[in-house]
């Protein structure tokens, strides 16, 4: 043991951003599922939970069922999109106050404390997708089977517009809760409209009784994102003029995103 | 990271260069803040509820100086301490760090109350930089610094406090970094950890280590530094000798 300083090869930052990211979901995946029985059980219960209450009430009790058939299916390939989008965004007005400690001790990117939320909420809805596929093939047994097709190539796209669209919102949101703690229970509010707002208990063709409703549902990103998750199974719901103003927004949320947290940033390390 | 730290050549750049560095704060956490004051970038101003913890603070330091900062409480050490470890960032002028740097503040900051006390070493070795493999070759040490053995496998919340700094301790002096960051941790612990902590910092020192060490304890400063900085008011009062410096400051202040 000698205590004189070793060469060390430096690493690039951005081998060291990648290094401290993976590091940090890591930790989070392994807190949650270390510290719970049921785990991976847990991250996919709650989107089957909505899903069956949102099955039962549509298709049992308003005996609806009209064009999207399965409907759980159809359900399902926007509900887990969703929680991970909602997860990450309510992760995100806490990621500077629950980790303060942390923070004021190392230097690494700042950007690092959000977009760890997003990768770890990510990587769980991946790991739920399986549940996708079980439901669809349940459904080869109905009356109504669902039927893959080549939309569902698009799932890759889907999810990296969705992970830049997550992280624009969350670098936003995550700095300005630490000036306003209102803004904490806004999110909250906000996020239960968007999720009426966002075609996920029903289908952007819905909208076509409402001519004008149909133009504006466009400019929520996460129409176009849930339109391209859709795809695989319900080619109808693929409109390309939404994944098109979906993907710009997305862009520019994400640069509004950096924008907000490099400004914000040298206050929010005092504050905290 | 080269072989300049070590001495070889001694008209080296400084490692460390604070150039008229500010930084203001609030006086008054519930006071009112709106989006405008947020993105209104000039830091020139002052507003009413606002002062400066430090302002006009100049200095750089060489590869292997050890530099004891010297105030009464309140007047802008820790902040400066945490502008050298950059988890602040100046709101004027400027701070460079041109190496690694291995922050004795808050150092039991990055530990997870839930993961083991072995999840949490190479969590907190990897997020300053270490790789996997250079934590696994120190790791018996780093635990056998720790006195720790029998509770690799304990979750961290299960330690008591003494064994929690002293694990901490053990992993950031282990950083291998060449600049040694030090806020008072070592107030903690028993006599016998405490003795045991400065001598890895000698140790350290000896290895040719830059050391910034803030204290209040007159022993310390002058057993590890040799050059003194001596904050008051958020100013850089006199940068000197330790020595000059702390009979400057019993001067101001009539400690004994």
């Amino acid at each position: 043991m000698s205590a004189a300083i070793d060469v060390r090869q430096a690493r690039t930052p951005a081998a060291r951003y990648r290094h401290s990211l993976w590091l940090l979901t890591a930790r989070d995946l392994k807190v949650r599922y270390s510290t719970s029985f049921l785990g991976y059980f847990w991250s996919i219960l709650d989107p089957l939970v909505m899903a069956g209450i949102y099955w039962f009430v549509f298709t049992v009790i308003f005996q609806r069922g009209v064009g999207h058939e399965p409907y759980i299916v159809f359900l399902i390939s926007a509900l887990l999109p969703w929680t991970w989008f909602n997860g990450s965004i309510s992760d995100a007005t806490r990621a500077f106050t629950r980790e303060a400690k942390l923070i004021r001790s190392t230097k690494i990117p700042r950007t690092i404390w959000v977009a760890r939320l997003v990768l770890s909420k990510g990587i769980e809805f991946l790991a739920s997708i399986p549940v996708i596929a079980v439901f669809a093939i349940i459904s080869e047994f109905t009356a109504t089977p669902a039927k893959l097709q080549w939309g569902a190539l698009l799932f890759p796209l889907a999810i990296i517009m969705q992970a830049v669209l997550t992280l624009g919102v969350g670098l936003i949101v995550a700095p300005l809760v630490v000036f306003f703690r209102d803004l904490e229970r806004a999110v909250k509010l906000a996020l239960r409209f968007l999720f009426y707002a966002s075609p996920i208990v029903y289908g952007i063709a819905d909208l076509h009784k409402h001519p004008s409703l149909e133009f504006w549902a466009a400019f929520n990103p996460l129409s176009g994102i849930f339109s391209l998750y859709r795809a695989a199974f319900f080619p109808q719901e693929l409109r390309w003029f939404d994944v098109g103003v979906s993907a710009v927004l997305c862009l520019v949320v994400l640069g509004i995103g950096i924008l907000v947290f490099r400004r914000t940033i040298h206050a929010v390390l005092k504050e905290i | 990271m080269t072989e300049t730290v070590m001495g070889v050549s001694t008209a080296v750049r400084p490692v460390i260069e604070v150039t008229d560095a500010g930084i203001r704060f609030r006086r008054n956490r519930l006071s009112r803040r709106n989006f405008k004051d947020l993105f209104a970038g000039s830091a020139r101003r002052t507003r009413a509820d606002e002062f400066w913890a430090l302002r006009h603070v100049s200095f750089s330091v060489a590869p292997g100086e050890a530099i004891g900062v010297v105030g009464r409480n309140g007047q802008g050490k820790s902040t400066l301490l945490k502008l050298v470890a950059e988890v602040m960032l100046p709101d004027d002028g400027s701070v460079q760090v041109r190496d690694g740097v291995a922050p004795l503040i808050e150092i039991t900051g990055g530990f997870v109350d839930d993961l083991s006390v072995r999840d949490n070493v190479y969590l907190t070795a990897g997020l300053h930089g270490m790789k996997n493999q250079e934590i696994a070759e120190r790791f018996d040490e780093i635990i056998e610094f720790a006195e720790i053995g029998d509770f690799l496998d304990t979750p961290y919340k299960h330690l008591s406090s003494g064994m929690r700094v002293r694990i901490a301790f053990a992993v950031i002096s282990r950083l291998e970094e060449p600049i040694l960051l030090v806020d008072e941790v070592l107030a903690v612990g028993d006599k016998a950890f405490k003795e045991k902590c400065y001598r890895r910092i000698e140790e350290m020192l000896e290895g040719g280590r830059t050391m910034f060490f803030v204290s209040h304890n007159e022993k310390d400063l002058r057993r590890f530094c040799t050059r003194g900085l001596y904050l008051d008011k958020g100013a850089l009062v006199l940068d000197a000798s330790i020595d000059e410096v702390l009979d400057r400051y019993d001067a101001d202040y009539g400690t004994p």
